[in-house]
């Protein structure tokens, strides 16, 4: 999808906030929107309608609000998707915030963190086609991605790269976005800066992606 | 369940858009007063993982795991080839590196690690990434300009150093192992993972800080 998630390469911004940008976190509801996200995975549905989710926000607010805002607004609409609650719902809550005891019993940090381990998840599928594509191999880029979610940047479209790793199959990204589970053949491609950026570029620079294999012609 | 409708989740947006103040502190905690509602979290987890990510899941594991790469030669070899694996001898699997890849400094390669389409990072290892990575500036100029990025987190690079950044598209992600500076022979691993900061294992610092010893 060409909206202005896909920012590789994109000109005209100024210097990256190093300083003012160096915590993880900055605010308190910061933190309690990554630890409402880490809980909500299982109602969201997949990670790449998730993606595709903040991808289809109002443009201007994806350009401009604070990361975990973008978050927020990704999760409520994704809650709302699923059925949860409604729009209305959510503006009457924001009107009426109150605050509730809390009840149960909270898991301590270690069991927490026992917990935390298994989600190394393994997004590799077994495939019965050989991958089309061998170590050192040239590859081209399509021209032209689909207007839902993909995972081929704008700037690397139609562009000649060499294929450095192979990663088995992995779920493709764009089919997951629709809630499907298929593999497909996953590499990492290395391109030379100048394929990419123009003759400007810095000759021993190089830019690597993983592309699967339906990305290239 | 999800509708995985991308005309419906684009006029959920906008509504939200429209009905919902903008304040993102307000939202959160309607976000959260919501769903403790509706009993899709308890609201006592929230406080544990605030915790977990405040104490426990950070940068410091990251810099254990390039320590004993550079101490332990056949830890480093399991590691390169497989180090979704071999940080599981610190327990240090978790989200986001189920495929984590280590990739090398060298006197001739330097490694940067960006992800231009969102903000995929190697979180069980390194924690919550910071803004900048997650900012337009960085995702943007990182793969087109890495040298003046580069140069903007004071990194210098020799002459004949190439730059290789690795913009993390699938459920890849990356570690860069930053190399081990000079002065630092028999140091033990937990005085040299205390000089290993969390932006050289993204690629926004080379050259490590011994201390001035």
């Amino acid at each position: 999808m060409d909206s202005l998630h896909d920012l590789g390469g994109k000109e005209g911004f100024g210097p990256i906030p190093i300083k003012s940008g160096d915590a993880g976190f900055s605010h308190e509801w910061e933190r309690r929107m990554w630890a409402l996200n880490l809980n909500l995975r299982g109602n969201t549905g997949s990670i790449d309608w998730f993606r595709h989710g903040l991808e289809l926000m109002v443009p201007k607010d994806y350009i401009t609000y604070a990361y975990f805002h973008k978050w927020c607004a990704n999760i409520l609409m994704l809650l709302i998707d699923a059925g949860y609650f409604t729009v209305e719902d959510a503006a009457k809550a924001a009107k009426n915030l109150r605050n509730q005891d809390p009840t149960g019993k909270a898991p301590s940090v270690t069991e927490l963190l026992e917990n935390y381990r298994i989600r190394n998840t393994d997004f590799t599928v077994t495939l019965d086609t050989l991958p089309r594509f061998a170590l050192g191999d040239a590859v081209q880029t399509k021209r032209f991605a689909h207007s839902g979610h993909s995972r081929l940047p704008a700037y690397a479209r139609n562009r000649q790269g060499k294929v450095i790793t192979y990663h088995g199959a992995h779920l493709l990204a764009d089919d997951g976005a629709k809630g499907n589970h298929l593999g497909e053949h996953l590499y990492t491609v290395s391109f030379a800066a100048p394929e990419l950026w123009g003759l400007d570029a810095d000759p021993r620079d190089t830019v690597t992606l993983e592309l699967w294999e339906s990305y290239f012609v | 369940m999800s509708t995985y409708d991308p005309e419906k989740a684009a006029q959920i947006h906008r509504d939200l858009h429209t009905h919902l103040p903008p304040d993102p502190a307000l939202r959160v905690k309607t976000l959260e007063s919501l769903v403790v509602e509706r009993g899709l979290v308890q609201p006592e987890i929230v406080d544990a993982w605030v915790e977990a990510y405040s104490e426990h899941i950070g940068p410091k594991r990251g810099a254990q795991v390039v320590a004993r790469a550079w101490t332990d030669p056949e830890f480093k070899a399991r590691l390169m080839a497989d180090a979704s694996e071999a940080i599981k001898d610190f327990g240090f699997e978790g989200h986001a590196t189920g495929h984590l890849k280590a990739i090398e400094n060298t006197d001739t390669q330097h490694n940067l690690v960006v992800c231009t389409l969102c903000s995929c990072y190697p979180f069980s290892i390194l924690g919550m990434s910071p803004a900048w990575y997650k900012s337009s500036e960085y995702r943007a100029r990182a793969v087109r300009e890495p040298r003046k990025v580069l140069a903007e987190f004071g990194v210098t690079l020799a002459k004949d150093v190439s730059v290789r950044a690795w913009d993390s598209t699938a459920e890849v992600r990356y570690i860069v192992i930053p190399q081990r500076p000079a002065g630092t022979e028999g140091w033990d691993q937990d005085r040299l993972a205390a000089i290993v900061s969390r932006n050289s294992m993204i690629g926004t610092d080379r050259d490590l800080d011994t201390g001035g010893e």
